[in-house]
C-alpha cells in the first residue's frame, strides 16, 4: 500500500488487490485503514520513481513508434498510426503490447481507438478493446463521465444537473452545454469522437531515418552488436543517398529483452553516409562505453537511427583514385576520438576579441564549422589594426593564475626581485615590463577599477626560465596591498 | 663506369636494410634519377651509415644549427618518434618551446596542416596549457593549425596519440607526458614509432620531469632553458632586456652521435635556429658591438655583403668534416673575425 500526503493527512494513494479485498480504498486515511487493520505495510509515495519508471516503460514502447507521449502521471499514448502492419495486425500488436508487459510484471490496461480521446477511454473504462473508425460514438456513449476527460468540477455539476454519461452529455444541446460549463467540455467531447484533431506531442524529437532488425535470438556480444550496426548502416546507406544527405547525429537504441533500453549517441563533424565509418565509430562508442552497457539476457531489437542530416556533398576522385582529403580524415579521426572518449577530447583554440589574455582566446571543441564558412565581414572601424609587434605572449598560460609570494620589489611599481612560487624561490635575473591590462570594464563593473588591474612583467631567472608574472592592484591604493600571480611561461 | 644492374640491385637492397635499421624512410632512397651510380656507391653507403645527411636530404628535418646537424647525423628523424625532455617541470616553457620550433620548422614544408599536442590533464595543469596567441606570435603557428586533446588518464591520451601518429593529414604529433609512467614503456613506444615510421610524420615525446629510460626513440634530446641574450638595437644590446628564446640542447641519445651540448636561440621572425656562439663569441660582441649586432641578429649567413668572405666556404667546407660531431667552441666563431678587420 502506498501513501501520499495530502492536505494534512496521510492518505492512501495507491492499494495493490490484497489490500483492496480488506476493504481497503483510495484516498482513505492512513490512520483509518491502520485502525481497521494494524498490520498493513505503507510505503511513502515516490512521484518522481514513478516518473522515471513511466518514462523507462515510455522507452521501450519506442520499439512499437517513434511516437510516444507521456500522458499525466499513469500513461503513454502511443500513435500507431502506419505501425501496425509491422506486427502483423491491430489485434496482434495490441495483444504484443499487453503480454511483453505482462511479462515484466506490469498490470495494464490497453485500448486502441482512431483518436486519443477515444483510446484513453477504452483503455480505462472498457480494457483490451479496440475501436474502429466510427465507433467512437457508441464507445462513449454508455461510459461515465471521466471518461472524457474533464475536470472534477465540471463533472460535478453535470452530474448536478442530471448529465451522468457521455451519452447523455452529447445528446444535450450543444450552446447551453458550452454557456455552461465552458469550451473545453466540447472541446473534449468532439477530440474524442474525431471531429477535430488532437495531437500527441511525442516525448523524443522523431528520428528522420531509422532503421531496425528484431532479432529471434538476443545478442549479448559488443562485437555482434557492431556488426549489426555494420548491417543497418548498410541498410541506412540507400535511404540517405536518395535524400542526398549524411548523417550528422546518430543514435543507437538497444532494446533489452527485460525491458531496458540503452540510448547511445554520437555525432560526426561532417555528413557521413559510409557504412564502414559508422561501424567504426559505434566501435569506439561501445569501447568505451563497455562498462555502461549492461547486455543482461540480450538484446533483441537494435535500431539505429539517423537524428540529424545534413546534405551530402559527394566529391570527385581524381583518376588515380589517389586523391586524399586531408580535412575529411582529421574529422573522421576527431569523431573517433570524440566517440570514445567525449566530446571534450578533440579542441581547438579560437581567438577572442579581448585583451584579457586568458579571454583572447576561447578552447572549444573541435567543429568543421569555422573552417568553412568565412565569418561575416565587419565594418572596417571596428577591426583592430594589425600591429607590426605583436606583444609578446606566453607560450603555456595556467587555467587560473597562481599566486605567487613576492616578498620585496626594487620601486613600488617594479617587477620583484625574487618571489616563491610553489615553494621554490627564485631569483630574478631580468625583467621587462610593466605592460599593464585593465579589466574589461564593459563586460563588468569592478568595485574599484585600480583593483583588478594588472601589471604584467616579464622575467629571466637565474637559471634562464622566462616567466609571465602580473601584479594585481595598484599601490598606494585605499584597498588591500597587490597581489602578485603567475600566469603564464615563455620558451 | 657502368655497373650491372643485379650489383645495382643488390645495392638498393643493402640500402633498404640500412634504411630500416637506420629507422629512416625506405621509399626516400631511391636514387635521383640519371645519377651516375658508379664505384662510389660504397662512399654513398658510408655516408648513409654516418648519417651525414648527403644522401638523404628528405628524411631527415634539419635543425639549422649545422653542428647540431651533424651530430645528429643530417637533424631529427622525420618518420620517428623523438624524446624531448625536461628535467623538471618548470621547465616546461622550454621544452614545448623547442618542441614548437621544431613544429614551426616542419610547418614551412607542411603547409596548411595541423599540428595535434595530446597532453594528460595533470601535465596540462601542471605545466600550463598551450597558449595559443604566444604559439602565434613566438612560432608562427597559426590557431587554425592547432589541434588539442586533453585526456585525463595516459592509457587515453597514448591511445590517441597511436592513433594520431598513424595520420598523414597531420603535420606532427606532440605527446606530452609528465614523470616516468610504468605504461610508456619500451612496447608502448615502439608502437608509437612504428606508426610515426609508416605514416612518415614526426611524433615529438615531450617528457616533464622524467629520468632517462629505454624506449623505442631513436632520437632522445635533453632541453632545459639558456637565459636570453638582451634585446638588440641599433645602439647595440638594451641591457637587463630579455631577447629570444634560448634552449640548451644536449643530446641524450642518438645512434650516431656522441653525446654532446649546444645552445640554440630561437628566431621568431624567420622561425629558423641560431646557434649561440660561445663564451668568446658573446664577448666579442661586448666588446664590439655594432657589426655584430646587426649582422648575426636577423640573419642566418649575413656574410653576402662582405667581398673579403669570398674565401670562408672553402674554409668551412674543410672544417666540418674534421670536427665531426663536435662543435669546437673555438673555430665556430672564425667567419666573425674579417668582419671585424672589415
Amino acid at each position: 500500500m502506498v501513501s501520499h500526503r495530502q492536505g494534512n493527512a496521510q492518505r492512501i494513494s495507491a492499494l495493490d488487490e490484497r489490500a483492496e479485498a480488506l476493504h481497503l480504498k483510495r484516498d482513505m486515511g492512513i490512520a483509518d485503514a491502520r485502525a481497521m487493520h494494524p498490520s498493513i505495510d505503507i510505503v511513502e509515495a515516490d512521484p518522481e520513481a514513478d516518473r522515471r519508471l513511466l518514462e523507462g516503460l515510455a522507452d521501450w514502447c519506442d520499439r512499437y513508434t517513434p511516437l510516444v507521449a507521456l500522458d499525466g502521471a499513469d500513461g503513454l499514448f502511443l500513435d500507431v498510426t502506419g505501425c501496425t502492419h509491422l506486427f502483423g495486425g491491430e489485434r496482434a500488436m495490441l495483444n504484443d503490447i499487453m503480454w511483453r508487459f505482462l511479462q515484466q510484471g506490469f498490470d495494464v490496461r490497453a485500448g486502441l481507438a482512431p483518436t486519443p480521446g477515444a483510446a484513453w477511454a477504452a483503455a480505462r473504462f472498457c480494457g483490451d478493446r479496440i475501436v474502429v473508425s466510427g465507433e467512437e460514438e457508441a464507445l462513449l456513449a454508455p461510459l461515465p463521465l471521466a471518461a472524457l476527460r474533464i475536470a472534477p468540477e465540471t463533472r460535478a455539476s453535470l452530474e448536478s444537473v442530471g448529465l451522468r454519461t457521455a451519452g447523455a452529455v452529447m445528446a444535450a444541446p450543444r450552446a447551453p452545454l458550452a454557456r455552461r460549463f465552458g469550451a473545453t467540455l466540447l472541446l473534449r467531447l468532439d477530440q474524442a469522437l474525431g471531429r477535430l484533431d488532437e495531437a500527441v506531442s511525442p516525448r523524443l524529437p522523431v528520428a528522420p531515418l531509422s532503421v531496425e532488425r528484431h532479432l529471434a535470438e538476443p545478442v549479448t556480444l559488443t562485437e555482434d552488436i557492431e556488426r549489426l550496426v555494420g548491417l543497418l548502416a548498410t541498410t541506412l546507406k540507400t535511404d540517405l543517398e536518395r535524400r542526398g544527405e549524411g548523417a550528422r547525429t546518430l543514435a543507437l537504441l538497444l532494446f533489452r529483452v527485460d525491458g531496458a533500453v540503452s540510448r547511445i549517441a554520437l555525432g560526426t563533424s561532417r555528413p557521413m553516409r559510409d557504412p564502414q565509418l559508422i561501424q567504426k565509430l559505434f566501435h569506439e562508442r561501445l569501447a568505451a562505453l563497455e562498462q555502461d552497457i549492461d547486455a543482461g539476457y540480450g538484446f533483441d531489437l537494435v535500431r539505429l537511427s539517423v537524428l540529424a542530416a545534413a546534405a551530402f556533398d559527394m566529391a570527385q576522385a581524381d583518376l588515380t583514385g589517389e586523391v586524399t582529403d586531408d580535412g575529411a580524415d582529421i574529422a573522421l579521426f576527431a569523431d573517433r576520438i570524440r566517440a570514445r572518449l567525449g566530446e571534450g577530447a578533440v579542441l581547438q583554440p579560437v581567438a577572442v576579441e579581448s585583451h584579457l589574455p586568458e579571454r583572447a582566446v576561447a578552447i572549444v571543441p573541435f567543429s568543421e564549422a569555422p573552417r568553412r564558412t568565412t565569418p561575416p565581414k565587419r565594418p572596417e572601424r571596428v577591426q583592430a589594426p594589425k600591429t607590426i609587434f605583436p606583444p609578446e605572449r606566453p607560450i603555456r598560460l595556467f587555467r587560473a593564475p597562481e599566486p605567487i609570494d613576492v616578498p620585496a620589489t626594487e620601486m613600488p611599481e617594479g617587477p620583484p626581485l625574487n618571489f616563491r612560487w610553489r615553494r621554490a624561490l627564485y631569483r630574478v635575473t631580468r625583467a621587462e615590463g610593466p605592460e599593464r591590462i585593465a579589466a574589461e570594464w564593459w563586460r563588468e563593473a569592478p568595485d574599484d577599477a585600480a583593483a583588478s588591474t594588472r601589471d604584467y612583467f616579464r622575467i629571466e631567472d637565474a637559471e634562464g626560465r622566462r616567466y609571465w608574472l602580473y601584479r594585481q592592484g595598484l599601490y598606494g591604493g585605499s584597498q588591500a596591498a597587490p597581489r602578485w600571480f603567475m600566469h603564464g611561461v615563455f620558451a | 663506369m657502368a655497373i650491372s644492374a643485379v650489383a645495382r640491385e643488390t645495392v638498393f637492397a643493402l640500402r633498404r636494410q640500412i634504411a630500416k635499421i637506420e629507422g629512416t624512410l625506405p621509399e626516400r632512397l631511391q636514387a635521383p634519377a640519371g645519377a651516375p651510380l658508379d664505384a662510389d656507391a660504397d662512399a654513398d653507403l658510408t655516408i648513409v651509415r654516418r648519417g651525414l645527411a648527403a644522401a638523404l636530404p628528405d628524411a631527415f628535418l634539419p635543425i639549422g644549427v649545422e653542428p647540431l646537424d651533424a651530430a645528429l647525423s643530417g637533424g631529427l628523424p622525420k618518420a620517428a618518434l623523438s624524446e624531448i625532455h625536461g628535467l623538471e617541470t618548470r621547465d616546461a616553457g622550454a621544452v614545448a618551446g623547442f618542441a614548437l620550433s621544431l613544429a614551426s620548422l616542419i610547418l614551412k614544408q607542411a603547409q596548411g596542416l595541423p599540428v595535434l599536442w595530446i597532453g594528460t590533464t595533470e601535465i596540462f595543469r601542471e605545466a600550463g596549457f598551450p597558449y595559443a596567441r604566444g604559439l602565434q606570435v613566438s612560432f608562427g603557428v597559426e590557431p587554425r593549425q592547432l589541434l588539442f586533446s586533453e585526456a585525463p588518464k595516459l592509457v587515453d591520451a597514448l591511445w590517441v596519440a597511436e592513433e594520431a601518429a598513424r595520420m598523414t593529414a597531420l603535420a606532427a604529433v606532440i605527446l606530452e607526458i609528465r614523470g616516468n609512467p610504468q605504461r610508456l614503456d619500451l612496447t608502448a613506444t615502439r608502437r608509437l614509432h612504428a606508426r610515426a615510421q609508416s605514416a612518415g610524420r614526426p611524433v615529438f615525446l615531450l617528457r616533464q620531469a622524467a629520468e632517462p629510460e629505454p624506449t623505442a626513440a631513436p632520437v632522445r634530446l635533453i632541453v632545459s632553458p639558456a637565459p636570453a641574450v638582451p634585446r638588440e638595437t641599433v645602439a647595440g644590446p638594451l641591457a637587463g632586456s630579455i631577447g629570444r628564446p634560448a634552449f640548451t640542447i644536449s643530446i641524450g641519445k642518438s645512434r650516431t652521435a656522441l653525446p654532446g651540448q649546444f645552445t640554440l636561440e630561437w628566431n621568431p621572425d624567420e622561425r629558423v635556429f641560431d646557434e649561440r656562439r660561445g663564451e668568446e663569441g658573446r664577448t666579442d660582441r661586448a666588446k664590439n658591438p655594432v657589426p655584430v649586432v646587426s649582422l648575426s641578429g636577423g640573419r642566418k649567413d649575413p656574410a653576402a655583403a662582405s667581398g673579403a668572405v669570398l674565401a670562408f666556404p672553402a674554409l668551412g667546407a674543410a672544417i666540418s668534416p674534421a670536427t665531426g660531431g663536435q662543435p669546437p667552441s673555438g673555430q665556430r666563431p672564425a667567419h666573425l673575425s674579417p668582419r671585424r678587420a672589415g
